[in-house]
């Protein structure tokens, strides 16, 4: 069995299964819950974008 | 005097909660989320049995190092106790990747940090569950 997954959508895959485990852990309420996994999803997201774009000049 | 026999019976009780809690620690450290499901916490066993499994399956997939014991170095190390944190799943991701680690490719690496964050979560998700246990974690 193997995956090829492309860079984002290991990223995304990584984001989220993290996101909904730490909003589990820290949360108890359905709601808090929702809100915290869609925050942390948004930040994971912006940040790892955010860190390549910044590489982008020193990629070659 | 009464009150001297309730502070005398206390601490059996405590022993019996810690020991039920380490137990729920440890089960949930063997297969991730049946410490929350011996406490009928049904979203969060299912939520981290889930997580685990995906990273473990999908880190396997895409050839992540799977550490073992012998490896040498102190990064090594760090990865194998990482790795170790999946508990039974550990196991799984050996019999998944037959074909041993490719990390010459970048999801090879990618399944290595995918392997390893599952052990820290599976970890952090016992930890809870003890926690829970005690009565110190909602």
């Amino acid at each position: 069995m193997k995956f090829h997954l492309s860079h984002l959508q290991a990223m995304l895959l990584f984001a989220l299964m993290i996101s909904v485990a730490f909003g589990f852990l820290s949360r108890r309420r359905p709601l808090d819950r929702v809100k915290y996994i869609a925050w942390s999803l948004l930040l994971f997201l912006l940040f790892g974008i955010g860190i390549g774009w910044a590489m982008y000049p020193f990629s070659r | 005097m009464a009150d001297e026999t309730q502070i005398a019976a206390a601490p059996p009780r405590d022993n019996k909660r810690e020991a039920r809690a380490i137990a729920f620690g440890v089960a949930g450290w063997l297969v991730p989320g049946l410490g929350h499901a011996l406490q009928r916490m049904w979203g969060r066993a299912l939520t981290f049995f889930a997580v685990v499994g995906v990273l473990v399956f999908v880190g396997a997939g895409m050839r992540g190092n799977l550490f073992n014991s012998q490896s040498g170095d102190a990064f090594a190390a760090l990865g194998y106790l990482a790795d170790l944190g999946t508990g039974g799943f550990y196991w799984l991701a050996k019999y998944i990747e037959v074909g041993g680690p490719d990390v010459s490719h970048a999801y090879g690496d990618y399944g290595t940090r995918f392997l390893a964050a599952a052990g820290v979560l599976n970890l952090l998700a016992a930890l809870h569950a003890y926690e829970a246990a005690r009565g110190r974690k909602a």
